[in-house]
Parts: structure tokens; C-alpha cells; sequence
């Protein structure tokens, strides 16, 4: 069945976006992570205009993440203040990093730029998590030492962080720690949606776990709940300066995602937090060696169509 | 030689004041009448592209055809050229390019430079290589190489042609001439191909040199839900990104409503 895309200004299956729309919203109900950074290259992969594909990714983020913050909302596992911290940072972080987009795309190369920070952080984050996860199972395997293992997983910089100033409360989280951390890793993750057209939650789930030293599931939550507003503003901002968001791919992306967000969310209370991480980890590894390859190997193409000025077609 | 110059000079400036003069205006020529299937087509929401069917009538019997597709408008577009950095392959270059259509298709009853000559092709703009004469390549970043002019036109007619804008068929199956003078064919316009004004002109040539000339034009436009949203998204930026984003939240709790009861049996 056809279906003709009004901005992206082509026809596709529709059941190619359905069925891509509810495997990345799986992912994203199973693991919190908005989607953007399997979505926007998978999008790109069928032929949707780069620009297009960015802008209505974050339109169906909205969507799956909000799916899935509701359901999380439900189960308790959103801290709040935690999560208005983080999404100061996040905007702050999201204007500074749009205008390091705006410079990179006047020198000409931002796509590769793009492509290398991808394959380093997804190289770095799902390497550190596959790492961590695996010890874990293992440890958990040996008999006795599953008790000496709980004591070990707090990280020492959440110790170093909780000995800042500007020290306050969240309950939710079982956590007395500095504010300043979580501003600042918002900021960064702000910068580096911005700079990578993703929601983030990639780098800010590991972060909130590892760094900040929140339970994994809380972790979920919260992170799902900024990603709500910090996608909205992205969606609202590219419909007004790019008017690249196609909202009837969106809409169909969001009908499989939000969707695939709720088996998701059920399959992940069946899962142990170390087993949901190895399987992001693995996704994520094998999504940097895919974006790796088509750094290095020659491309069919060597004369491609560059992004139009300000638009998707 | 040199007392042979200013001949020259007269002989070339004279060579200039008769080219416009001998210009080959298809207009004047004998009117090539044709009928097509359909002169609208319209954009919806299962659209997957459309085919137009037309058909002619020679004004000279036994002349030959040659039909060709395109915008009404050129189009300005930039390429990005990849080169070998270190390990890792990066834009090196980008090219501005002006004067290419953006759809290019042409039927002919046999191979066009059978049927005239490569100057009154470049004329009528008949035949790619008439394309790139016509184009103009700028560079907007990096360095020039002698083959970059050869290396993007053959990049852009690869991407043209995979998205079926562009394609030239010189066979006369595909350009059925009945008794050498009811002419039938038809094109397809791809899902690729936007919004506006296409022209189909039908040119009959004999011994090389054109009789005959028609045009038909095709529009395609937007209707209904796909119409509204180009619109809206195009002129009401502001209300459109709202609207994108209620509608993306309102659908997201909603299915989290109905799985949320959906989870408590």
C-alpha cells in the first residue's frame, strides 16, 4: 500500500514505516531512549531526505517518548526534579549546540563531523555498558559474591558528585547529590542532540546510572519525561525555521512507535536492569560499527545531492 | 597573415549578426497536433506516481519525432563530491548548479543523432549533451579538479535517473508512428516529480532540419489532506509545529491510556 509522503515529496509503503515505527518503538518503551539515533538513520536508509527524516523524528519522539513517560509516570519511576534540572541543561545545552550546527554546515562537512562523534560516543557508551553488564551477569552467576557485587556497583563519582555544592533531595531516587552535575550533563546531552539530531537518551541513561548513580529504572523515567519537552521544542523550532516536518510520516511513525513503546515497557518489567543494558549496548555497538564502515569503505556515490538551504526538497 | 586580420574579424563579427538571424524558432513551424490523456494530475494521499498518455499527428508523413518532458522551471541545486581523506571519506568539494531541468525525458523514433545534427540539438536542447552545454557549475567549496565538470554531471544524471527524472528512450516501440503519421506514446511522471508546470513538445524533423512543432502541458498539483498540509506547513509555520506537537502527545497518551487500563485485568 502507497502512500505518498506530502513534505518529503515522495510515495512509500506504508507498512515499511509502520513496521520500522514499532521496532524502534520497542526499543525505546524497553530501554528509555527515544529512538532518534536508530530512527533518523533508518529513515535516511529508505530514502526520506536527511532533513525530513531528522525533523519528523523528533515529531514521533515526541510521541513514543511521552507513550512511554506516561506508562513509566504510572509505575512511579519519573523524578520530577530531577528531571526539570536536567532539562534546564538540556535547552541551554540545545541553543549552544544548534549554533555549532549552523558553523559546521558552513564549512561544509557536518555529516561527517556527525558520523565521528557518533562512532565515538556510541563507541565509548556501548562498550563501557556491554563491559559493565557482562561483569555484572557474571559476577551474579557466582555464588556469594551477587551481595558483594550490590556494594561495588555504586559508582565513585556519584560519591564525588554528592560531596558538591548545591546539595539537594530527590526522593525518587533514593539520592542526595550536587545539582551541578545534572545541569551540566543535560547541557552536554543538549549539545550533543543538537549536534546529532537525536533525543539523547543514549548518553543520558548511562549517565544518570553511571555518573549520577540513580536506579536504572528511575533513570527510564525521568530521562523519557525531559525528552517529552526537550523533542517538542525541537519539532516546534524546525516546523518554523526548516519546514521540514512531515507530519503524515510522523504520524504514521508514531502510530507504530507508540505502540511498539507499550510491549516495550511490558517486556522491559520482565527483563533484570543488567540484561536490558547489555542488549542496548550490543545494538548500539553494532550501530557504531555500521556508521564506522561508512566512514572508511568507498561509497557507491561519490557525487551526492547536498541539502538544500533551509529545506527538505 | 597579419593584413588578413581585420577580414577576419569582419568575416566573424558578420558570422555573429547572422546566428540570431538563423535561430530556430519551433513556434513558427508547422503546428504539431496533439491530444493528451490527461491534463491535471493530482497529488493524494495514495499517490504513487502517474502515467499520461498522448497522441499526435504528424504534420509531414514520414518526418521524424522527437518528444520531450520538462519543467516548466530550471532548477538550482548543489552537489557535495567525495574525496579520500586520511582513512575516511569526506565532502572534499561542493558544486553549485544552475540550469539543469528538473525533469528531463525524451522518446524519439529513432537515436537522436540520426535525426539532426549536434548543433541544432544544442539549439533545442535535445539529447544530454545539450544538457551539459546548458548547465552551469559553480564551486562553492574546495578545490577544482579538471574532471570534476565530467565527475558531477554523470554523479547528477545517476541520481536523475534513479529517481526516474531523467531518461531518454530512442525506440521506436516506444514511440509507435502509425503509417508515418499518427504518433502515440506516453510518460510517466514519477512519484519524485513536485508540484507545477511540465511541458511535453513534440518536434518533426526532415532531413535534419525542424517542420513541425507542438506542446501540450501537464500540471501536477496537491489536493485534499496532502494539499492542507503542504499548505499549512508552508504558510502557518508556527501554528503547524504546534499542531505537530499536540497531536504527537495527544496520540502518544492515548495509547498509553488504552494499554495502561489494557495492563490492569
Amino acid at each position: 500500500m502507497e502512500i505518498y509522503l506530502p513534505i518529503a515529496g515522495m510515495s512509500i509503503n506504508f507498512f515499511v514505516i509502520l513496521g520500522i515505527g514499532g521496532m524502534v518503538g520497542f526499543l525505546s518503551g524497553l530501554f528509555g531512549v527515544g529512538g532518534g539515533f536508530l530512527l533518523t538513520p533508518l529513515m535516511m536508509m529508505i530514502g526520506i531526505p536527511p532533513a525530513v527524516a531528522a525533523a519528523s523524528d523528533s515529531n514521533q519522539i515526541v510521541a513514543a517518548a511521552s507513550s512511554g513517560a506516561f506508562a513509566h509516570w504510572r509505575l512511579g519511576n519519573v523524578d520530577f526534579k530531577m528531571g526539570l534540572i536536567i532539562l534546564a541543561g538540556g535547552i541551554t545545552g540545545g541553543t549552544i549546540g544548534v549554533q555549532f550546527v549552523k558553523i559546521l554546515r558552513a564549512a561544509g562537512n557536518f555529516e561527517f563531523v556527525m558520523k565521528v562523534v557518533y562512532v565515538l560516543m556510541l563507541g565509548l557508551v556501548g562498550g563501557a555498558m556491554f563491559m559493565e553488564s557482562l561483569r555484572t551477569i557474571l559476577r551474579s552467576r557466582t555464588p556469594g559474591a551477587a551481595a558483594a557485587a550490590a556494594e561495588v556497583s555504586e559508582p565513585k563519582l556519584a560519591r564525588l558528585f554528592a560531596k558538591m555544592p548545591l546539595k539537594m533531595n530527590f526522593h525518587r531516587s533514593g539520592l542526595q547529590t550536587s545539582a551541578i552535575f545534572p545541569f551540566a550533563i543535560g547541557t552536554i546531552v543538549g549539545i550533543m542532540a543538537a549536534l546529532l539530531g537525536v533525543g539523547g537518551g543514549f548518553i543520558m541513561v548511562p549517565a544518570m546510572i553511571y555518573i549520577i548513580g540513580m536506579p536504572t529504572i528511575a533513570a527510564i523515567g525521568t530521562d523519557l519525561f525531559q525528552i517529552v519537552l526537550t523533542s517538542a521544542n525541537v519539532t516546534l523550532q524546525q516546523a518554523m525555521v526548516n519546514k521540514t516536518v512531515d507530519l503524515l510520516l510522523a504520524l504514521i511513525l508514531l502510530f507504530g512507535s507508540t505502540i511498539g513503546a507499550q510491549f516495550g515497557a511490558i517486556a522491559g518489567k520482565r527483563l533484570k536492569g543488567e540484561q536490558i543494558r547489555i542488549l542496548l549496548a550490543i545494538i548500539v555497538l553494532a550501530l557504531t560499527v555500521k556508521l564506522f564502515l561508512d566512514l572508511v569503505l568507498t561509497p557507491s556515490d561519490l557525487v551526492s545531492l547536498a541539502p538544500a538551504k533551509g529545506g527538505g526538497h | 597573415m597579419k593584413r588578413f586580420l581585420p577580414l577576419l574579424l569582419v568575416l566573424g563579427l558578420g558570422c555573429l549578426w547572422v546566428a540570431p538571424a538563423a535561430a530556430i524558432t519551433p513556434e513558427a513551424k508547422q503546428k504539431v497536433v496533439t491530444a493528451a490523456s490527461k491534463n491535471l494530475i493530482e497529488i493524494g494521499i495514495s499517490y504513487s506516481g502517474d502515467q499520461v498518455h498522448f497522441f499526435g499527428v504528424n504534420p509531414v508523413p514520414g518526418s521524424d519525432l522527437i518528444i520531450r518532458l520538462t519543467a516548466e522551471k530550471d532548477e538550482e541545486i548543489k552537489f557535495s563530491v567525495k574525496g579520500k581523506v586520511g582513512p575516511f571519506w569526506m565532502t572534499v568539494k561542493q558544486y553549485e548548479v544552475t540550469g539543469a531541468p528538473f525533469t528531463y525525458k525524451i522518446h524519439s523514433s529513432k537515436p537522436i543523432k540520426d535525426i539532426i545534427s549536434e548543433a541544432t540539438a544544442q539549439e533545442l536542447e535535445l539529447g544530454y549533451p545539450a544538457i551539459r552545454h546548458k548547465m552551469k557549475m559553480h564551486l562553492s567549496s574546495g578545490s577544482a579538479a579538471p574532471d570534476d565538470a565530467d565527475k558531477v554531471f554523470k554523479g547528477m544524471l545517476k541520481i536523475k535517473t534513479e529517481a526516474n527524472l531523467y531518461n531518454i528512450v530512442e525506440d521506436p516501440a516506444r514511440l509507435q508512428v502509425a503509417e508515418g503519421k499518427l504518433f502515440k506514446h506516453y510518460f510517466r511522471f514519477p512519484p519524485a516529480a513536485t508540484e507545477g508546470r511540465y511541458q511535453v513538445e513534440s518536434f518533426c524533423f526532415s532531413k535534419g532540419e525542424l517542420v513541425g512543432y507542438g506542446k501540450d502541458i501537464i500540471e501536477i498539483k496537491k489536493v485534499g489532506l496532502e494539499n492542507w498540509l503542504t499548505q499549512t506547513s508552508q504558510n502557518q509555520p508556527v501554528f503547524f509545529g504546534i499542531l505537530a506537537v499536540v497531536i504527537a502527545v495527544a496520540a502518544g497518551l492515548l495509547v498509553g491510556v488504552i494499554f495502561g487500563k489494557g495492563g490492569h485485568h
